[in-house]
C-alpha cells in the first residue's frame, strides 16, 4: 500500500493547522520568556525584538529553582518506576488469570482512578501526618503512583491480551517460568504499551497540581506549585513564569526525544510480532 | 486459560498498594461527610446524617454545577475524541515526513496545567482578530463563550493525549489484515469500518472513559482562567467543592465530593459495560 503522491501532499497541507494549534502557544510562552516587560504587554505584539535573559536570571536568582527541579525529577522518576512495575504485574494478571470476582476487581481499580482528588486530599493529608510523610518525596510518590497505576493496568491490560498465547506456551514448555515469560516475551512484544505507560506515570506526577501543593511545603516542593506561587496577587509575573514554564518543558521535551527511537523500535518490533 | 493460583502474586502487590492508598481516604471521607464540621468551630463537630446530602436536592447552585459540568465534560471529550482519531489516522498513514513531526503533537501534554492556561491569556490571537473586524471576542468574560474558551484551551491540552493512546493501538494492529482485504478489494473506507474500527474499539473506549472521567474533574485549568465565573457560568462541581473546602466546611465538601465520585461511576459504569463487551467475546 503505497501513498500517491496527492496523498501525501493533502496530508502535508492538513498538518500546518495542526501543528499551528498545538505549537503556537509554546512558542508564544518561549519567547515571551526572553523579553521584557514592555515588550510583553505590546500592541501590536512583536514577532521581532531583542532578546533579553533577565527572566530567567530573575527565576534562578530569587528562589532555589534547582533544588525544585530535582524534587520534581526524582519524584517523577520514582513514580514512572513504581507505576510500571506494579502496572505490569497486575496488568499481566488480568489479562491472562481469570478468577471469580476478576471484572469486579478491574472495576475497582478504576473507581480508585475516579476518586475526585479534591476528597482524596484531605483525608490523604491526614494519613501522611499520621506517619510522619508531609513535605516528603515519599508521601508525594505514594500518592502519585496511587493516580498513574490504575491507567496503566488498564492500559497494559489491552496490550498483554494481545501477546499471542502460544508463544507464551511455547516459552512455558520450554521450562521457562510465569515471571519469565513475563520479562522474556511479554514486555518486548507489548513495549510500545509500556512506553505510553511510562510517559503518562512521569507526566501525572510532573504536572499535578493540587496535591503538591497541600501535601508539599519546603523541603518536596514541585516546579507546578512553584510556577502558580509566580500568579501573585499583584498580579501575574507572566515574565518570570515563561521563564520558569520554559524550563520545566525543556526536561520533558529531552525525555520524550530519547523515549522517541525507543517508541518506534518498540512499535516496528510489534508491528513484526503479527 | 489458567486459573487464578498463580495469578495472586501478579496481581496481589499492585492492588493491596492501590485500595490502601485510595479507599482508605475515600472511606475516611464519606464517614466525614455525615457530620457538620466546620474547620473554625473544632468543638462543634456532629452527626448529622445525610443532611449535608438533603442540601443538594433544593440548591440551584449545585444543580446549575451539575449542568455546567455536564455541558463541560461531552463538549471536551467530543471535540478531543474526534481530533484524536482523526489525527491517529493521519499519522498511521506510511508516509515518511510524518515521523520526525509526530512528536511535536505531543507538546502541549508537557506543560503544566497551570502554566499551560495562562498563556492562552496573552491576547495575541484577540489583537488579530481584532485588525480583521471580527474581535477582540470577550473569551473569558462572556458568560456563554467562557465555557467555550476552557473547553478549547483542554482540547489543546489533551488532544495529544487522545491522539497517542488511539495511535499506539493503531500500530499494533496486524498489517496483513489490511493487506488482506486490499486484496480482496475493500475500499479504504471499508476497511477503516470492518477492522479498525472494532479491533480499536477497546482502545477508543478506553480513552473516552479516563478522558471523560478526567474532564468530569477538572480543576486546574478552570481555576486559573475564570475561577468558575463570571457568574457561575464556568462554575463546576468541582469549583464548587473548592470553594467549600476554602471556606472550612468539610462536611459538605466531603458530601460534594461523593457525589461527584457516585455520578462518574455511573458514567463509567455504562461505559465499562461496552468495554467488556467485545473483551468478553475475544477471551
Amino acid at each position: 500500500m503505497k501513498p500517491t503522491r496527492l496523498r501525501a501532499t493533502l496530508t502535508g497541507v492538513a498538518l500546518v493547522p495542526v501543528l499551528v494549534w498545538t505549537l503556537f502557544p509554546i512558542y508564544w510562552i518561549t519567547t515571551a520568556s526572553f523579553k521584557t516587560e514592555l515588550a510583553l504587554y505590546a500592541k501590536p505584539p512583536q514577532w521581532l525584538f531583542t532578546p533579553i535573559l533577565d527572566n530567567y536570571s530573575r527565576v534562578l536568582t530569587n528562589i532555589p529553582f534547582f533544588q525544585y527541579l530535582k524534587n520534581s525529577l526524582v519524584i517523577a522518576i520514582g513514580t514512572t518506576l513504581g507505576s510500571l512495575v506494579l502496572g505490569t504485574l497486575a496488568g499481566y494478571g488480568f489479562a491472562r488469570f481469570h478468577f471469580r470476582a476478576s471484572e469486579a476487581v478491574r472495576f475497582l481499580v478504576l473507581v480508585t482512578r475516579m476518586a475526585p482528588r479534591m476528597v482524596l486530599v484531605v483525608p490523604y493529608y491526614l494519613m501522611m501526618q499520621r506517619l510522619g510523610l508531609l513535605d516528603t518525596y515519599t508521601g508525594l510518590l505514594v500518592a502519585y503512583v496511587s493516580f498513574a497505576l490504575p491507567f496503566s493496568i488498564w492500559l497494559l491490560i489491552g496490550f498483554f491480551v494481545d501477546v499471542p498465547l502460544d508463544v507464551e506456551e511455547a516459552a512455558m514448555i520450554d521450562g521457562c517460568s510465569r515471571l519469565g515469560v513475563l520479562l522474556r516475551i511479554v514486555i518486548p512484544i507489548a513495549a510500545p504499551g509500556l512506553v505510553v505507560a511510562a510517559i503518562f506515570a512521569f507526566l501525572v506526577s510532573w504536572n499535578e497540581f493540587l496535591f503538591a501543593l497541600i501535601l508539599s511545603g519546603v523541603e518536596a516542593k514541585t516546579l507546578p506549585v512553584v510556577i502558580a506561587g509566580l500568579n501573585t496577587d499583584a498580579g501575574p509575573l507572566y515574565g518570570e513564569m515563561s521563564a520558569a514554564a520554559v524550563m520545566v518543558m525543556l526536561p520533558n521535551i529531552v525525555m520524550t526525544l530519547a523515549l522517541q527511537r525507543y517508541l518506534v523500535k518498540g512499535l516496528t518490533l510489534g508491528a513484526v510480532k503479527g | 486459560m489458567a486459573a487464578g493460583r498463580a495469578g495472586r502474586w501478579f496481581l496481589l502487590p499492585g492492588l493491596v498498594f492501590l485500595f490502601a492508598i485510595d479507599l482508605i481516604p475515600l472511606a475516611y471521607s464519606g464517614w466525614v461527610s455525615f457530620y457538620n464540621w466546620w474547620l473554625v468551630r473544632p468543638r462543634d463537630v456532629r452527626f448529622v446524617g445525610l443532611a449535608n446530602y438533603a442540601r443538594f436536592a433544593d440548591d440551584p447552585e449545585f444543580t446549575r454545577a451539575v449542568v455546567v459540568t455536564t455541558l463541560f465534560t461531552v463538549g471536551a471529550v467530543l471535540v478531543e475524541f474526534l481530533a484524536g482519531l482523526g489525527l491517529a489516522l493521519l499519522f498511521a498513514q506510511p508516509i515518511k515526513f510524518l515521523r520526525p513531526i509526530r512528536v511535536l503533537l505531543l507538546l502541549p501534554l508537557f506543560v503544566v496545567p497551570v502554566v499551560g492556561a495562562t498563556m492562552w491569556r496573552v491576547g495575541v490571537l484577540n489583537y488579530y482578530l481584532g485588525a480583521v473586524g471580527l474581535g477582540p471576542l470577550p473569551w473569558l468574560s462572556d458568560p456563554r463563550l467562557a465555557l467555550v474558551s476552557i473547553t478549547l484551551v483542554d482540547a489543546w491540552r489533551t488532544i495529544p493525549f487522545m491522539f497517542l493512546v488511539m495511535y499506539a493501538g493503531l500500530e499494533v494492529l496486524p498489517a496483513e489484515l489490511f493487506e488482506a482485504a486490499a486484496v480482496d478489494g475493500a475500499s479504504r473506507w471499508q476497511s477503516f469500518r470492518h477492522i479498525t474500527v472494532p479491533l480499536l474499539t477497546y482502545i477508543m473506549l478506553l480513552a473516552i472513559l479516563i478522558r471523560g472521567m478526567d474532564a468530569f474533574r477538572e480543576f486546574d485549568i478552570i481555576f486559573v482562567l475564570t475561577g468558575g465565573g463570571p457568574g457561575t457560568a464556568t462554575q463546576t462541581i468541582q469549583i464548587l467543592n473548592y470553594r467549600a473546602f476554602g471556606l472550612g466546611h468539610m462536611g459538605e465538601a466531603n458530601a460534594i465530593g461523593i457525589v461527584t465520585l457516585i455520578i462518574v461511576a455511573v458514567m463509567c459504569f455504562v461505559l465499562m459495560r461496552a468495554i467488556l463487551r467485545p473483551q468478553g467475546a475475544r477471551s
